[in-house]
């Protein structure tokens, strides 16, 4: 197996309410690729990032990371090494700044929690303004609330980001801003979308109608 | 002063005012009155039960005997608490719910009997069943409302938590927040109670004192006692009802076995 590899599926089989989502799927996804994954609703793209993060195990066929199979160990060091954006995040009640705190105590990120400056340097460089900190996050707009999301994903700094639709509310001069700091980098970048925009800044493109 | 003894005719009688709420609720058409007559009939057969079975109780005064209908209560509560917290019956639950139930209630006995009130004679009846009953009864409460909010909140925010796992949360950390809303959930009833206990409503307890004859003063006293026992033991069996089941209801790679949800 390649050293670069990030991700391997191999031979994926995977039933959800008795339809057969993948059947003998296959996924190789190299370190520091952007990938984009497309296909209808219901295809499967946020089962495959459950798979991917260990949220569900497929009914047959095995997936690792960096070479190691997945194991209970292997997926928990896994999450260490990843960051997951869902689509419509939700924090929960509460004011933006101490909601995005509450991520940074965690105690794998306490040694690199960021300063107000730097929390407020990567909001602004989304086009937040400073002030979002002292908003009530239900009350930020979908848009809003997403690149708060996109700038939790940042400032945790990890190697790998798992996305779902970043930009599916953002207008362009929001994606260009996103497309710039997640997409100019080492970092590898695992999304689903439907934009065509956001598509054509990827790599790769895996259509999962296509699949089988 | 002695207290008027009420002869079952008496109490038959009383029976008749629950033709007002009956009437109010068929107008409106809630389709209460099914049940209300069921919980009357409960209601009043459970305590029948209750009152011959004490009054063996109390005049046995055995203190194994005293123990083991508290593990009768326990259990009771433990299987109600998971039924109307629209879980299932699944061993991951029946058992730290009991141990919660069960610790909770001993950890409060012992202070309040024991340390608090110093009964002459360990668990003595007269003080132990009444006593353990209350702070059950609430334990039960609280613990309908925690547990219920604990994990139907988890299972219908899913993806915040599983957000916070690739966070690099430990299951610990990406629980807390949930935690929290359902011991606040929990406690908010009882802080309330005590906050207006005297002004809005005389309790239980202490009007039953007053009625068999005890002074006032020593009702409230004893009223008191029982009012931090009550809070202390809900909050106590609340978190640790959460805490113990936490053990055996998430799989080693912190995904919640939903079959504990019913549907």
């Amino acid at each position: 197996m390649n050293s670069a590899t990030l991700f391997k599926l191999s031979d994926i089989r995977f039933s959800y309410n008795s339809e057969q989502l993948f059947d003998g799927f296959n996924l190789l996804i190299s370190q520091g690729e952007k990938v984009v994954i497309m296909g209808e609703s219901g295809s499967g793209k946020t089962t495959l990032f459950r798979l991917l993060l260990g949220f569900e195990s497929p009914d047959s066929g095995s997936i690792s990371f960096k070479g190691s199979g997945y194991t209970d160990k292997i997926i928990r060091s896994m999450r260490k090494e990843v960051v997951w954006l869902p689509q419509d995040l939700n924090l929960g009640a509460g004011k933006t700044g101490e909601l995005m705190d509450f991520i940074f105590e965690f105690q794998l990120n306490s040694q690199s929690k960021p300063s107000r400056p730097e929390i407020i340097d990567t909001l602004e460089a989304l086009g937040l303004e400073a002030g979002t900190l002292d908003s009530t996050f239900s009350e930020l707009s979908t848009g809003q609330r997403q690149r708060v999301g996109l700038a939790c994903c940042l400032l945790l700094d990890r190697k790998v980001i798992l996305l779902d639709e970043p930009t599916s509310a953002l207008d362009l001069e929001s994606k260009r801003k996103v497309a710039e700091l997640l997409l100019n980098n080492k970092r590898t970048v695992i999304s689903t979308s439907h934009d065509p925009w956001w598509v054509d800044k990827c790599d790769r493109v895996i259509e999962l109608n296509n699949l089988f | 002063m002695d207290i008027i003894d009420l002869s079952w005719w008496q109490l038959g009688i009383g029976f008749f005012i629950l033709i007002i709420p009956a009437l109010i609720l068929w107008r409106y058409k809630t389709g209460l009155n099914k049940k209300l007559g069921i919980a009357t009939v409960r209601m009043t057969l459970q305590l029948l039960f209750v009152g011959y079975y004490l009054e063996y109780l109390f005049e046995l005064d055995n203190a194994w005997l005293n123990a083991a209908w508290i593990m009768v209560m326990v259990l009771v509560a433990d299987f109600a608490t998971i039924d109307r917290s629209e879980l299932n019956r699944k061993r991951s639950l029946v058992i730290p719910i009991f141990l919660a139930t069960f610790f909770g209630i001993i950890v409060i006995d012992m202070f309040f009997l024991e340390a608090v009130i110093q009964l002459p004679t360990f668990l003595s009846a007269q003080y132990t069943i009444p006593i353990t009953g209350m702070v059950l009864g609430n334990c039960l409460r609280s613990n309908v409302i925690g547990i219920n909010a604990f994990y139907h909140s988890l299972n219908e925010h899913k993806e915040r938590y599983r957000f916070y796992l690739c966070c690099g949360a430990t299951r610990n950390e990406a629980v807390f927040p949930f935690f929290r809303d359902a011991l606040k959930k929990s406690a908010n009833p009882t802080l309330a109670s005590m906050a207006t206990i005297g002004l809005v409503s005389l309790p239980g307890m202490m009007t039953g004192q007053i009625l068999s004859g005890s002074s006032p003063l020593i009702a409230i006293k004893y009223q008191i006692m029982i009012m931090l026992a009550i809070f202390s033991g809900t909050v106590l069996s609340v978190y640790l009802g959460i805490r113990l089941s936490n053990y055996f209801v998430f799989d080693e790679r912190d995904v919640l076995d939903s079959s504990i949800l019913k549907k």
